[in-house]
């Protein structure tokens, strides 16, 4: 794709001025997917949306990078009891910052996306779980729902349909863990967010005891294009195994940080050297997180040519995650910073099962330990072997995201955490 | 039938379940602190810990997938899967630590990490020795521990209600106990605080914990986070001895653990039984334990003057209560039963009574309308209403009973232990024209009034049968001595290491815990008619007496009640006593 | 004090209003909570009361709930709660720094309230706003990005002379370079 970034015009969040109002939304095709599909429901019936959503391979774009159609298909048939659709706007995880891009400057392109997922699985009510401290934003999602309900895109008979929603803004109140879609769910019925046991599964048993799918903000603002243009013209964009647009939040020690628009699949070199104009004070880079702290933080010597989809991010071991990039300069002290992303995650841990519950503690004092220069080389082994007991072993995967980056900094990085341990080992003169 | 294998063992079972139920039920086993069969399934704790596959069918060939060697292809999950929570399928494939080292190194390492946050003070905690987290720490727990910095603080030793006390160190956040308020006492009064490892259960601010079911939660409580107000630091479990015994203090018959040291009941708890109490126990049956040691009639008491009762010979008191008898006529004696006495009590003194050509019983219910609730409270104060009113004995009340004495101008009333003064609002004076004997266990208003008291055996004491509010007939087995009856020469009483190895030189033991007390049915079997009385040896020859008389307790047998777990008995339906 | 809060006809009407969104009333505690945090500045015990005898639900739920949000303030606050990041991005871009120059300035620690009760600082997790660090958020609400030493002198002059921050939208630098239609 080498310079092909440079043409590219953004989809999801498009150049457009007051595009989050539903005139100029509408003015510029909003709506249309939606107003297409109810105009003609032999074509667009549920299971055939599902099946271009499907074909279109949207990979979800809360980090598990699974297919959104296909988790659409899991829905059970619809029995007459009410269904739901949860949109995970709880984004916590650090480093990611491009869900509240979409509810600020295109709230009606996630809009549509869920009414016309709601209309697939024929749900009965949208709920839309965003993170407390996002309250700013909650507003603005909220007066576009209103347009949306003044309009008639939500509520009773959808521009004179027979297909009915509505559609409900949910906010968190500062708890990482209610990003994963089990403890989401305890917290929209208003509980303490402890994830759930799988089985059931959400499609199974969701919330209120009902099927219920839990999608990503960015996830559903690509179906309207999906259905507008095709699932094979959304394939175009991108790679064949991760197509679309993604937004790459892209932050730390960058001239430029922000968030951007592009194919998924963008050289990583390319986003830190010419998108967002290199690292700053011309400082040499020395890491990158690249989606989120959960995700492997990668050497600067890993990424030649390594490109931002699961399958490239997989090769070199690490992962898509959330496109939330942390650009990380050689000044940067690695130890520090795992020892700061091992304070978040036992902040955030909801201590309901053993592993994670003492397992993150046991992380942060140990790293805390080496960090203020008190550590010995066995800590190493112990925060690997810590690592060991703690991955697989929990109800959620908070305790995997826990555990990866302590795991792989270590492999990674493993002569600045010795340099930072005490000489145990006295060399022979 | 379907089929699982563990540890490469096959089994059969007929009903869907859990795998982690399916072991216990089979005597397997597996660690775990959070999953408790009533409640509901949080799979926390992370301890039962097993490897699971399935067998790999093939579709089109309509078989399984065989190997090289002949045995199935299993395909296994790729995690380490809770038993408490995985449903059994039919090929299933478990390996537990018997059969898989990483199963067993994952116990260990779990264990290591519960460990780390839990404060290392087993002697001084009163759940050592009955520690779940304490006995599996010993048989699957790490050699040691690689945690070397602070544990996190917590609050300790807080006052969380009336009975129970916590410590919130200990906790190992299994939420058993806020399962149990939410799910069977449904008080809602607790719940886990804050987050992470600074988890602990707690009441809202201010609020007590003051459940009439909260110490159902230190029994289920795997550590020794929750403990009992009342029981702590009185004993060490391993000092006691443990009888299973019936709930005395209402109606609904609990099945009970009654554990003693030295003579003393010291606490009661829960016995698990599914027909009757599951696995659970009102607060107040369990501090009712102090009227089995305290305020005792110990040796028969007579009155001389009006104000004061002395102690008397058993003799004495004996040839007082025959000479009593043989002043009045039949018709001027009236009797007493009482529902808070055993069906072998009842039995032996209406049939007493009877050969001295009495016709006619009495017993007065004792309920409380409104003090039960729909879980093991019930309005009937009294253990055994069923059983006195089966044995033919005529519901009366207090206008009835007034009635009673007028009428009939009585003059013995024979009392079955049961506080009729203090319950009613009869007293001392209508009593007084009459020569008034009571068989009791403890002083209480009715005993002071008495001319004469023959100290019988408890509950606790004797074995005897009680039929509780459902019409289930359950029996007590001994668990004091007193000072006629030697847990060395009783095979039915249960001994601790104490009881075995202590003299009556140890400076534990002490001979001022015995009662001077027989059973009431030995009493009557002593001032019997040898003639026409045959003597009774136990209690278990009056039950076996009494199934073969009275229909409805056709076929009971002690035997029967030991393997049964109680038995169910045919009642009339318009026994107004069956009031829950 | 304590037992002086409580909710009058209009927030009972909202509330109810609240629970209407929900197909089980216990659904809207976490709303509730906020709109009860709006009202009374902080959900202490007592104000979880309140709310657990409004909704007519368990208080241990309630204090439980609120005791697993970080967001719902246990106790009484500053006027101005001072969230400042220090997790990743923030870390790195010296998040650190601005917390510690703001402790010196107000002279507290982090968690600690102003003796006159006007500001609270609070070091906190990644408040999604990593390509804007350093940052804070004021109260619950509007985010300061971008922070520096004259920055945060700037902010907390303002919150004094009782001006809040207004909402900055934080442009797409493709926007920016791009062409604005």
């Amino acid at each position: 794709m080498s310079n092909d970034w440079k043409s590219y015009q953004p989809l999801l969040i498009p150049a457009i001025r007051d595009l989050h109002e539903i005139s100029v939304y509408e003015k510029n095709d909003g709506y249309q997917a939606l107003k297409s599909i109810l105009s003609d429901r032999k074509k667009w019936s549920p299971e055939n949306v599902i099946e271009e959503v499907k074909d279109a391979n949207i990979r979800g774009r809360g980090g598990a990078g699974f297919n959104a159609g296909l988790k659409w298909s899991f829905m059970p048939e619809p029995d007459g009891k009410p269904r739901y659709l949860a949109c995970n706007g709880d984004e916590s995880e650090p480093g990611t910052f491009k869900d509240r891009k979409i509810f600020e400057y295109n709230p009606h392109l996630f809009i549509e996306g869920a009414i016309i997922a709601a209309y697939a699985m024929q749900v009965d009510a949208i709920y839309v779980y965003i993170r407390g401290e996002y309250r700013p934003w909650v507003h603005k999602l909220q007066q576009a729902i209103d347009q949306a309900y003044e309009k008639n895109y939500l509520g009773k008979n959808i521009q004179g349909s027979d297909f009915s929603v509505e559609m409900y803004t949910h906010m968190g109140a500062g708890a990482y863990i209610c990003g994963e879609e089990s403890s989401l769910m305890e917290s929209l019925e208003g509980k303490r967010g402890y994830p759930r046991v799988k089985p059931p599964f959400p499609a199974q048993r969701g919330l209120w005891g009902r099927p219920t799918t839990i999608n990503n903000i960015e996830t559903l603002a690509n179906v309207p294009m999906v259905i507008k243009n095709g699932a094979s013209w959304f394939k175009t964009i991108g790679p064949d195994t991760h197509p679309g647009p993604v937004l790459y939040g892209i932050s730390g020690h960058v001239n430029r940080p922000g968030v951007y628009e592009y194919p998924a699949g963008m050289n990583i070199m390319t986003l830190i050297n010419e998108v967002t104009g290199g690292i700053r004070n011309g400082k040499k880079l020395k890491a990158l997180i690249p989606g989120g702290s959960s995700t492997p933080p990668l050497r600067a010597d890993m990424l030649d040519g390594v490109t931002m989809d699961a399958d490239s991010l997989r090769e070199v071991g690490s992962m898509m995650g959330t496109a939330g990039m942390v650009v990380l300069d050689e000044d940067t002290d690695m130890v520090d910073l795992i020892w700061r992303i091992s304070v978040f995650y036992h902040h955030e841990s909801c201590g309901q099962c053993t592993p994670c519950r003492e397992g993150t503690g046991w992380l942060e004092k140990t790293l805390h330990k080496i960090n203020s220069g008190d550590g010995e080389i066995r800590d190493l082994d112990l925060l690997l072997a810590i690592c060991n007991r703690m991955e697989g072993r929990t109800i959620c995967a908070l305790a995997d995201a826990a555990a990866w980056p302590v795991r792989y900094s270590i492999d990674r990085f493993r002569d600045e955490f010795e340099k930072k341990c005490k000489k145990t080992v006295y060399a022979v003169a | 039938m379907p089929e699982i294998f563990i540890d490469n063992i096959r089994y059969e079972y007929e009903t869907p379940g859990k795998v982690l139920q399916f072991m216990l039920d089979n005597g397997l086993d597996l660690p775990f602190f959070c999953y408790h069969p009533s409640l509901s399934i949080p799979a926390n704790c992370r301890q039962c810990m097993v490897k699971a596959g399935m067998p790999i069918f093939n579709r089109d060939k309509g078989t399984y997938e065989i190997d090289e060697e002949g045995n199935r292809k299993i395909r296994y999950f790729p995690k380490l899967m809770t038993a408490c929570s995985l449903d059994l399928a039919d090929g299933m494939v478990i390996h537990t630590h018997h059969s898989d080292e990483l199963v067993k190194q994952a116990q260990a390492d779990n264990l290591e990490f519960i460990l780390i946050n839990h404060p290392l003070d087993c002697p001084i905690c009163d759940q050592a020795g009955e520690c779940p987290l304490q006995i599996l720490t010993y048989k699957y727990g790490p050699e040691g521990s690689r945690f070397e910095h602070k544990k996190v603080h917590k609050p300790k030793a807080v006052q969380l209600g009336p009975r129970v006390i916590l410590d919130a160190e200990r906790c190992i956040n299994c939420t058993r106990c806020v399962r149990f308020t939410d799910e069977i006492s449904k008080t809602h009064q607790l719940t886990i605080v804050s987050r992470g490892d600074k988890n602990y259960p707690m009441t809202a601010d201010g609020e007590e914990f003051d459940d009439p079911y909260s110490l159902n939660t230190v029994d289920i409580c795997p550590v020794g986070a929750l403990t009992s107000a009342d029981f702590r630091f009185k004993a060490r479990v391993w000092e006691m001895n443990q009888t299973p015994g019936i709930d005395m203090s209402n109606g609904k018959g609990c099945n009970t653990w009654l554990w003693t040291r030295d003579n003393l009941i010291l606490r009661i708890t829960p016995r698990f039984n599914e027909s009757v109490n599951d696995h659970w126990m009102p607060d107040e049956a369990r501090l009712s334990y102090s009227r089995f040691n305290e305020n005792r009639i110990s040796r028969p008491q007579i009155r001389l003057d009006r104000d004061e009762q002395v102690p008397t010979s058993w003799n004495n008191a004996e040839l007082t209560f025959r000479e009593e008898l043989d002043k009045v006529s039949p018709s001027q004696i009236l009797v007493l039963g009482s529902p808070h006495a055993s069906v072998e009590d009842n039995y032996s003194f209406r049939k007493f009574f009877e050969e001295k050509g009495v016709n006619e019983f009495f017993y007065l219910p004792h309920i409380i309308p409104g003090s039960g609730d729909d879980l093991l409270l019930s309005d009937d104060q009294a253990p055994n209403t069923n059983g006195v009113n089966a044995l033919g004995f005529r519901e009366t009340d207090e206008a009835g009973l007034k009635k009673l004495i007028k009428s009939k101008k009585t003059s013995i009333i024979a009392i079955l232990d049961d506080d009729i003064l203090e319950r009613t609002g009869l007293t001392a004076k209508e009593f007084s024209g009459s020569f008034t004997v009571v068989l009791g266990t403890n002083h209480n208003e009715t005993s002071l009034s008495a001319n004469l008291v023959i100290p019988i055996t408890c509950a606790a004491e004797h074995a005897a049968s009680y039929v509780n509010v459902d019409g289930r007939i359950q029996r007590t087995i001994p668990a004091k001595e007193t000072l006629y009856t030697n847990r060395r020469l009783n095979l039915e009483m249960s001994m601790s290491r104490l009881d075995h190895y202590g003299t009556k030189f140890d400076n534990w033991v002490t001979d001022a815990n015995r009662v001077d007390c027989i059973p009431a049915w030995e009493f009557f079997t002593r001032l019997g008619d040898e003639q026409t009385t045959p003597a009774y040896h136990s209690s278990r020859e009056i039950m076996e007496e009494i199934a073969g008389r009275i229909s409805r307790f056709k076929e009971v047998s002690y035997d029967r009640m030991d393997d049964e777990n109680g038995i169910q008995l045919e009642l009339k339906q318009n026994t107004e006593v069956n009031t829950v | 004090m304590s037992d002086t809060y409580t909710f009058d006809t209009k927030d009972l009407k909202e509330i109810e209003n609240i629970i209407a969104k929900y197909p089980e009333k216990q659904a809207a505690v976490l709303p509730v909570l906020w709109y009860a945090q709006d009202k009374f500045g902080h959900t202490d015990s007592s104000v979880q009361k309140l709310v657990a005898e409004t909704m007519d639900i368990p208080e241990a739920h309630i204090h439980g709930v609120v005791t697993f949000y970080t967001q719902f303030y246990e106790k009484p606050m500053g006027k101005h709660v001072l969230d400042v990041c220090t997790c990743l991005s923030c870390q790195v871009c010296g998040g650190y720094d601005m917390l510690h120059y703001m402790e010196e300035k107000l002279g507290i620690k982090a968690g600690e309230t102003t003796p006159d009760g006007q500001f609270s600082i609070q070091s906190v997790e990644c408040l999604g706003a990593c390509g804007y660090a350093p940052m804070l958020q004021v109260t619950n609400d509007k985010y300061v990005n971008h922070l520096t030493r004259e920055k945060v002198d700037k902010l907390i002059e303002d919150l004094k002379a009782g001006k809040k921050p207004e909402f900055e939208s934080m442009k797409m630098p493709q926007h920016v370079n791009g062409s604005d239609k």
